[in-house]
C-alpha cells in the first residue's frame, strides 16, 4: 500500500527535484519519533526567538510514553510520561511579560502544564460518582463479609448490566487470577474507589482577545462525552458542555469571554458545532464515515473521512464540496502562510503522499521516503515556514518552503474544465429544421424502430451473402484452413487483347502449397485464351505469384462478359476459391 | 572642491569608496560583524535585528569601505536584490551552528548568484562561517560544502570562519577584500 498508485496522479502541482517549493532541511529515518498531528506543537518556549518542537512521543509499540523537545534537528530535552499522551499544545496563561507560552500536555486523565519546560501544574479531571453497588461491595470486603470469589462474581454481574461502568480498581480486579485476587483485596480494600475518565482530544481557545500573543484557555475533550474549559491561570472548569459522542478531534475558534465556537468530531461519525451559552451541540453534520482529520479554516471546516475523501463544511454544517482522495488517509494539519495569507490543508495519505489543498484545489504534493503519520506547519528555529514531518517508521523530515515559492492557483484543478470553454455547433432554427424537430419528438418511437428494422435486414441480408459466398467459394480469399490463399486478379490493355495476371498468394505461416490447378471459365463466342487451363506451381508461403495469360476479345460489338477463375485442388471438383472478372469494353476493336 | 579631490587622489592621501553588500539570513550576525569592523569608538553595544537596511561606513589601510548592512529577515529579503548593482563587492555571512537553515542559506546564495546583475560580473564575495564559538558549529570547510562553494567558478570567493562577538577572523577576510578590489582596480 505504501508504494501502490503512487503514479496515477499525473504531474498537476507536483514537486520535482528541480522546481520543487521545497527545501530539504533535514531528514532522519531512524529519528524514533512515533506521534500524531495533535501530539506535535512549536512554540517559542523560552522567549528568545527560537522556536522548539514539541513533541508527546508514544515510543515505538506505543510502550514509552515520552516528552522531547526538539531544537533544530537534534532532541533537546526528553521526559518519561506516565500516560500515552493525547494531545500537545502551547499557550500564554496570563499577560503579564515576559510573554513565554506554557506547554500543556494532556495524558491520560491529567494536563501537565510546563512553564521553561519546567513541570509547573497539574491538572486532573474531576473524579466522577462511583456505582453505589460497586461501593458497597467494596465495602463488604472491608470488613471481611464477602471473600475475593463472590466478589469477582457481584462485579462482572455489575459490569455485564449497570449503567454506570466499573472503576479502574475493580476492572483490575477483575482481570487477575485466583491467587493474586486476595493480596490485591487486603491491599487495596482500605482505598476508597475512585472513576475517572481520560482526556481524548485537547486545543485552545482565547479568554478575551483575538491577538495572536492572547491568553488561551484549554478546552478538553474526555471520554466520558464532555467537552471542558479551562481556566488559564488558575485551573478551574470555566464550562462544562455535553456531547452524544466522545470527542477525537477538536476545533476552537473566536473568545471564550465574548463568542465561540467549538467543533468536535466524534466516534460516531458525526461532527457537533456547539456556541457559547449552550449545553448542547447547536448543529450536527452527519458523515457517511469515520473521521480522521478536523482542520478549521477561518469559518470552513475541512474534515477527511475513512472514504478517503476529504469533505468540506461550513461553520454552520453546510456542505460545500467533496475531495476523492487516491488512498487512506493518516492525519491532516493546517499549513498557514503568513507573508503571502495563504491557508491550506495538508493531509498524509498512506501511499506516501503529502497533499496540499487550498479550497478544493491541488496546490503541490510532496513524495515522502514513508506514509507521514503527523504533519505540523508553522515556525521553527527561525524559519516561519517550516514544514515537520514524522513518518510511520519513526523518522522525522524537516523542509523549509523556499521564500520565492508561489502556490499557483491554475496548478490544481480550480475552475471550470476546459471543455466548457468550448462552443458547440448548434444548427440554426430555420423553418425545416423546427418541422423537422417536431417530427422527431413526435414520432421518435417510430423513427426509431423503423430504423431498427432496416438495420436488421441489412444485417441478415450482409450475413445470407457472406455465406453463400463461403458455400459456394466465390469469395476470393480461400476460407478453408488447410489451404489458405488469396487470388487478386488483373486486367491490363485497351483490347482487343488483354493481358489477365492472377496473383497468388498461399497466407499460412508455414505450409506450402502444391497441387494446385487454375481454370478459367468464359463466354467462348466472345473472348478467346490460349491457355485456360494451367497448373500452379509450389506456393511458398508468403510470397505472391503472378500468373499471366492472354485474353483476345472476338466480339466488335462493344460488349463485354464476366471470366470466372477457379482455383481447384488437383482430384476435387469443388474449387478453393474463385474469382469474377469483369472484363472491360474492348476499345481497340470499337475504335477501328 | 573637485580640484581638490583630484589633488589627494593623486597623492594618494584620500581613499578610494568601494560599496560593500552585506547579505545573510537572520540572525546570521552581519550588523555584529560590521558592527566590530568600525573604530572602537564608533561602535554601539547592543545590536538589534535591522530593519530594512542601514550604511556604515569603515576604513582599512587603503580602502574605504561604505557598507550596505541588509536586513536579513525573510520579509525583506527581497529587498537585496534593488542594490546588486551598486555593490562592488559582497560580504556574505553564514551562521555555522543553525544547520537546519543552511539550506536557505543556500538558496539565497544561488538567487543571488543567478541573478542578471551579478551573474556576470567578477565580483568578489567573501564568506563568514560566522558563530564559531558556539559548541554545535560546523567547521568553515563543511559549510563550504554544504553551500557547494567549489561551483562558484568565475567569482573569486574566500570563507573565514569567525567569532563575530570576539573579532575572530575578521580582519583576514577584510584583508583578503581589499587585496581583492586593489587587483582588479590595477
Amino acid at each position: 500500500m505504501a508504494s501502490g498508485s503512487g503514479d496515477s496522479a499525473g504531474g498537476r502541482g507536483e514537486s520535482t527535484e528541480v522546481n520543487s517549493k521545497w527545501l530539504d532541511a533535514h531528514y532522519d529515518p531512524m529519528a524514533n519519533i512515533h506521534t500524531f498531528s495533535a501530539c506535535l506543537a512549536l512554540a517559542d518556549l523560552h522567549g528568545d526567538g527560537e522556536y522548539k518542537l514539541v513533541v508527546g512521543d508514544l515510543g515505538p509499540n506505543g510502550r514509552q510514553p515520552r516528552l522531547k523537545v526538539l531544537k533544530g534537528p537534534s532532541v533537546l530535552t526528553e521526559s518519561p510520561l506516565p500516560a500515552l499522551p493525547s494531545a500537545a499544545a502551547a499557550f500564554l496563561m496570563e499577560p503579564h511579560e515576559p510573554r513565554t507560552p506554557a506547554l500543556a500536555l494532556a495524558s491520560g486523565p491529567c494536563v501537565y502544564v510546563y512553564k521553561n519546560l519546567r513541570p509547573y501544574f497539574k491538572f486532573s479531571l474531576p473524579p466522577l460518582p462511583p456505582n453505589p453497588l460497586e461501593q458497597d461491595l467494596w465495602n463488604q470486603a472491608k470488613e471481611d463479609r464477602i471473600d475475593p470469589l463472590t466478589l469477582k462474581e457481584m462485579l462482572e454481574g455489575i459490569r455485564e448490566k449497570a449503567e454506570v461502568p466499573l472503576s479502574s480498581q475493580s476492572l483490575r480486579f477483575l482481570h487477575l487470577e485466583l491467587g493474586e485476587m486476595e493480596a490485591f483485596v487486603a491491599q487495596h480494600k482500605t482505598q476508597p474507589i475512585r472513576r475517572q475518565t481520560v482526556i481524548t482530544t485537547m486545543t485552545i481557545l482565547k479568554k478575551n482577545l483575538a491577538d495572536e500573543d492572547a491568553v488561551s484557555c484549554l478546552v478538553l475533550g474526555t471520554e466520558n462525552r464532555e467537552l471542558l474549559v479551562l481556566d488559564p491561570e488558575a485551573f478551574t472548569v470555566l464550562t462544562k458542555m455535553n456531547l452524544p459522542s466522545v470527542p477525537v478531534f477538536l476545533e476552537a475558534s473566536g473568545q471564550f469571554d465574548v463568542e465561540f465556537w467549538l467543533t468536535a468530531a466524534c466516534r460516531d461519525g458525526n461532527i457537533y458545532i456547539l456556541r457559547r451559552d449552550c449545553k448542547r451541540p447547536k448543529y450536527c453534520i452527519e458523515l457517511s464515515a469515520q473521521p480522521v482529520g478536523l482542520v478549521r479554516i477561518h469559518k470552513t471546516l475541512v474534515v477527511g473521512s475513512t472514504q478517503d475523501m476529504l469533505h468540506s463544511f461550513t461553520h454552520k454544517g453546510k456542505k460545500l464540496w467533496t475531495v476523492p482522495m487516491p488512498a487512506p488517509i493518516l492525519t491532516m494539519s493546517l499549513l498557514e502562510q503568513r507573508s503571502r495569507g495563504l491557508q491550506a490543508v495538508m493531509a498524509g495519505l498512506a501511499n506516501g503522499e503529502m497533499r496540499i489543498y487550498r479550497d478544493k484545489a491541488l496546490l503541490n504534493i510532496i513524495r515522502t521516503p514513508d506514509a507521514v503519520t503527523s504533519l505540523c506547519f508553522g515556525r521553527y528555529g527561525r524559519e516561519d515556514n517550516t514544514l515537520i514531518m514524522t513518518t510511520r517508521g519513526g523518522g522525522l523530515v524537516i523542509k523549509i518552503l523556499k521564500r520565492t515559492a508561489v502556490f499557483g492557483e491554475g496548478a490544481g484543478e480550480a475552475g471550470p474544465p476546459p471543455a466548457q470553454a468550448l462552443r458547440l455547433n448548434v444548427p440554426r432554427k430555420t423553418r425545416l429544421y423546427v418541422d423537422q424537430t417536431l417530427r422527431e419528438r413526435e414520432a421518435g418511437t417510430a423513427m426509431h424502430r423503423a430504423f431498427q428494422m432496416d438495420l436488421y435486414l441489412l444485417r441478415l441480408r450482409a450475413a445470407r451473402a457472406y455465406v453463400q459466398a463461403l458455400e459456394s467459394s466465390l469469395n476470393p480469399v480461400s476460407a478453408t484452413l488447410r489451404e489458405p490463399l488469396k487470388l487478386h486478379a488483373v486486367v491490363q490493355g485497351l483490347g482487343p487483347t488483354f493481358k489477365l495476371t492472377l496473383h497468388l498468394q498461399n497466407t499460412s505461416a508455414v505450409r506450402p502449397a502444391m497441387g494446385l490447378l487454375v481454370s478459367c471459365l468464359y463466354n467462348e463466342s466472345l473472348y478467346a485464351l490460349p491457355r485456360a487451363f494451367f497448373k500452379v506451381p509450389m506456393l511458398v508461403p508468403g510470397l505472391s505469384y503472378p500468373l499471366e495469360t492472354f485474353v483476345e476479345c472476338l466480339s466488335d460489338k462493344g460488349i463485354s462478359d464476366v471470366i470466372k477463375v477457379l482455383v481447384l485442388r488437383e482430384g476435387q471438383s469443388a474449387p478453393l476459391l474463385s474469382a469474377h472478372i469483369n472484363m472491360p469494353v474492348s476499345e481497340g476493336l470499337v475504335a477501328a | 572642491m573637485g580640484l581638490l579631490d583630484k589633488l589627494s587622489g593623486l597623492l594618494g592621501l584620500k581613499k578610494k569608496e568601494i560599496h560593500v553588500l552585506c547579505l545573510g539570513l537572520d540572525n546570521s550576525g552581519k550588523t555584529t560583524i560590521i558592527n566590530k569592523l568600525k573604530p572602537s569608538n564608533a561602535q554601539t553595544q547592543d545590536i538589534v535585528p535591522t530593519i530594512g537596511f542601514s550604511i556604515e561606513k569603515f576604513k582599512t589601510s587603503s580602502l574605504s569601505f561604505t557598507v550596505f548592512d541588509m536586513s536579513g529577515q525573510g520579509r525583506y529579503r527581497n529587498l537585496w536584490e534593488h542594490y546588486y548593482k551598486e555593490g562592488q563587492a559582497i560580504i556574505f555571512v553564514i551562521d555555522s551552528s543553525d544547520r537546519l537553515r543552511m539550506v536557505v542559506a543556500k538558496e539565497e546564495l544561488d538567487i543571488l548568484l543567478n541573478h542578471p546583475d551579478i551573474k556576470h560580473r567578477r565580483i568578489p564575495i567573501l564568506f563568514f562561517a560566522n558563530k564559531m564559538d558556539l559548541r554545535d558549529a560546523v567547521t568553515s570547510v563543511k559549510v563550504s560544502q554544504l553551500l557547494s562553494l567549489e561551483n562558484i567558478k568565475d567569482k573569486p570567493w574566500h570563507i573565514c570562519a569567525s567569532d563575530a562577538i570576539k573579532g575572530e577572523g575578521l580582519q583576514e577576510g577584510v584583508d583578503w577584500l581589499q587585496d581583492q578590489i586593489q587587483a582588479v582596480k590595477t
